[in-house]
């Protein structure tokens, strides 16, 4: 065979003689994969939409809020506008959503497809696996959580008549929405990656996670909501309002029932805020080693579960 | 490369494997044995997919089931389907690389490379979910390959094909032994498959070890002759039983057993004296199949 021919030559079969990182490598990968597969990277058109869609609709708040902020900047949002502190419960249900479609995307696919076999022949265990897959999805829902949160912060700084003194009156803000988004990601990161792991069909998981929050959601306002009010008005205003709840002094624990708003009752405790919504001020009541215990069980118990789950499976 | 002791798995009250004991040096070498006799079940344990009940599975003096980095020089081609759809080769043997620990600019040109070597050179930047079962077989293998092990495990890696398709499979899997350099377990029922490809044999049967060796021992020239003419198979028989030959018809040919030096020059004369033309004269080599009876293939 002359070159003239016009046919490629075989170079052979080369060995591999390059680095090797091993389990941290495996790792790295996992996690990026993760990442890559919830913005729908490498596969086609449709499998961005969503999560492209529920960015822009995440971010929506805080961009109007943003923008009303610095347009009128003597309304001072947190005051009469929604601020920080509110703008998780305005967008949670967003967040849950978003997570109960896309995490199962995560993790029923590789067992369904069997590429699950694959990893497990991999320098990783299956905690790697079910760590990295999570580290992947968290990370993808506290950049949701704190785009919205960094958006409106710039809104309210640009806005402000002196961004500086702004700045240094309400610092306090910034670690408070770090910490509060990081309570909300855990949640909304573990719950649906643990129902995910129970089930071989991403669809069943996406309705048994939003199944989940509908319900108990509606169930504990139901037990928390007040047949009828007493209000002391004055001028017109509302200056007092008794509520007895059908279900009485249970009402306050009852309202723990609804798993969507866990994160909500630390997050109004990091910001000190007093939420008006019947079901917190039922909660509220409670001590707050109450809800942070409850919540810390529903990351503890779930998680343990998605854990466990991994371990049989791959042996 | 692979070593068992003593390995012993069983799943409550059913036995797998019971206290088998055997090595497994460099080459192609074949585990053989019908379904359930513990072929998966040893290469599960070899992975560190499985812990012995047992006993001890050590790859490369690793116990894989312990120390899991030692995976990064295994391959594994599972019978099952275990490829996503929505993705391309390319992408996926990228991914497969790096979860195998060798860093993303090194992990593309590893997959080009392999994908090539498997002949999916054109095709790589195709979803997987288009392939055909060939190709899929071929992604299979890919990604047991892409970071370069030091051995490799196939599980009925013909499973599923047809028999261009098998061929061409087989052929790439003795590419793998004999170009590649790479060591190769292959795991199947088929004698065929071993008979072709492997170096050495360990035949199983309800989890023990029932026969090992050099394949060539299994297949070892035996000392009969098959005559086959294109005429006069009757004369040459007549010939063959003057000079005090047995002969016997066999399928299309003359078969004389026992032949040694001096049979040689008696048949010689024989084919001369009966004048048939004569199409092949020699031993023919025993196949598996012959030897371990009709038992799956």
């Amino acid at each position: 065979m002359t070159e003239s021919d016009g046919q490629l030559f075989d170079l052979g079969y080369r060995h591999y003689e390059g680095p090797r990182e091993g389990r941290m490598r495996a790792r790295k990968a996992l996690f990026v994969n993760g990442v890559r597969t919830s913005f729908g990277l490498g596969r086609g058109a449709t499998a961005k939409i969503l999560p492209i869609a529920f960015f822009l609709f995440v971010m929506t708040p805080a961009v109007i809020l943003a923008l009303v902020a610095s347009t009128f900047g003597e309304i001072a949002p947190g005051e009469t506008l929604p601020g920080h502190a509110d703008y998780y419960q305005i967008v949670s249900l967003l967040i849950l959503i978003f997570s109960a479609i896309i995490a199962p995307e995560l993790l029923c696919s590789d067992r369904r497809n069997g590429v699950l076999s694959l990893y497990m022949v991999r320098p990783l265990t299956s905690t790697d696996y079910v760590l990295g897959r999570w580290a992947a999805f968290f990370a993808i829902t506290i950049l949701f959580v704190y785009a919205g949160q960094i958006v409106l912060l710039l809104g309210l700084v640009l806005g402000a008549d002196e961004p500086l003194t702004y700045l240094k009156d309400n610092w306090l803000d910034v670690p408070r929405f770090l910490a509060a988004g990081a309570v909300v990601a855990l949640l909304t990161t573990t719950i649906p990656l643990t129902v995910a792991s129970l089930t071989e069909r991403r669809a069943i998981a996406s309705v048994v996670v939003i199944g989940l929050f509908i319900v108990t959601i509606s169930v504990a306002n139901i037990l928390v909501q007040c047949p009828e009010r007493d209000r002391e008005i004055n001028d017109g205003q509302i200056i007092a309002e008794d509520c007895e709840p059908l279900t009485g002094s249970a009402a306050k624990w009852l309202g723990l029932i609804d798993i969507g708003s866990t994160p909500i009752h630390l997050s109004d405790m990091i910001f000190d805020k007093e939420n008006d919504e019947q079901l917190a001020i039922q909660v509220a009541k409670l001590r707050n080693v109450y809800p942070i215990l409850w919540y810390a069980l529903w990351i503890a118990g779930p998680g343990l579960l998605l854990l466990a789950r991994y371990r049989r499976i791959s042996s | 490369m692979l070593e068992a002791r003593d390995l012993t798995k069983s799943y409550g009250d059913t036995l797998a494997l019971a206290r088998v004991s055997f090595t497994i040096s460099s080459g192609v070498t074949g585990l053989l044995g019908p379904n359930g006799a513990g072929k998966s079940t040893a290469i599960k344990l070899f992975l560190g997919l499985l812990r012995p009940s047992e006993g001890s599975a050590e790859v490369l003096g690793e116990r894989p089931y312990e120390n899991v980095e030692v995976r990064a020089r295994l391959g594994y081609m599972p019978e099952h389907d275990c490829l996503p759809t929505a993705i391309t080769a390319s992408e996926f043997l990228t991914h497969m690389a790096q979860v195998s620990g060798i860093p993303p600019a090194f992990a593309r040109t590893r997959a080009a490379d392999i994908l090539r070597h498997v002949g999916l050179d054109e095709e790589r930047y195709r979803s997987i979910g288009e392939y055909s079962t060939g190709m899929i077989q071929r992604v299979k293998l890919a990604q047991a390959l892409v970071h370069d092990p030091v051995i490799v495990m196939l599980d009925e890696p013909t499973a599923g094909l047809d028999p261009a398709g098998r061929d061409e499979m087989l052929d790439l899997i003795k590419r793998t032994g004999r170009d590649f350099g790479i060591s190769i377990v292959l795991s199947t029922h088929l004698m065929g498959d071993v008979e072709t490809t492997c170096d050495r044999i360990i035949v199983l049967e309800a989890g023990q070890v029932v026969e090992e060796g050099e394949v060539s021992g299994f297949t070892r020239e035996t000392e009969t002759i098959y005559i086959e003419v294109v005429d006069r198979q009757d004369e040459v028989l007549a010939a063959l039983a003057a000079h005090g030959i047995t002969a016997a018809p066999d399928v299309g040919a003359i078969a004389v057993q026992n032949v040694g030096d001096a049979e040689y020059d008696l048949i010689r004369d024989a084919l001369a004296e009966s004048g048939a033309r004569l199409r092949t004269l020699g031993p023919r080599r025993h196949r598996l199949t012959e030897i371990f009876g009709d038992g799956g293939s």
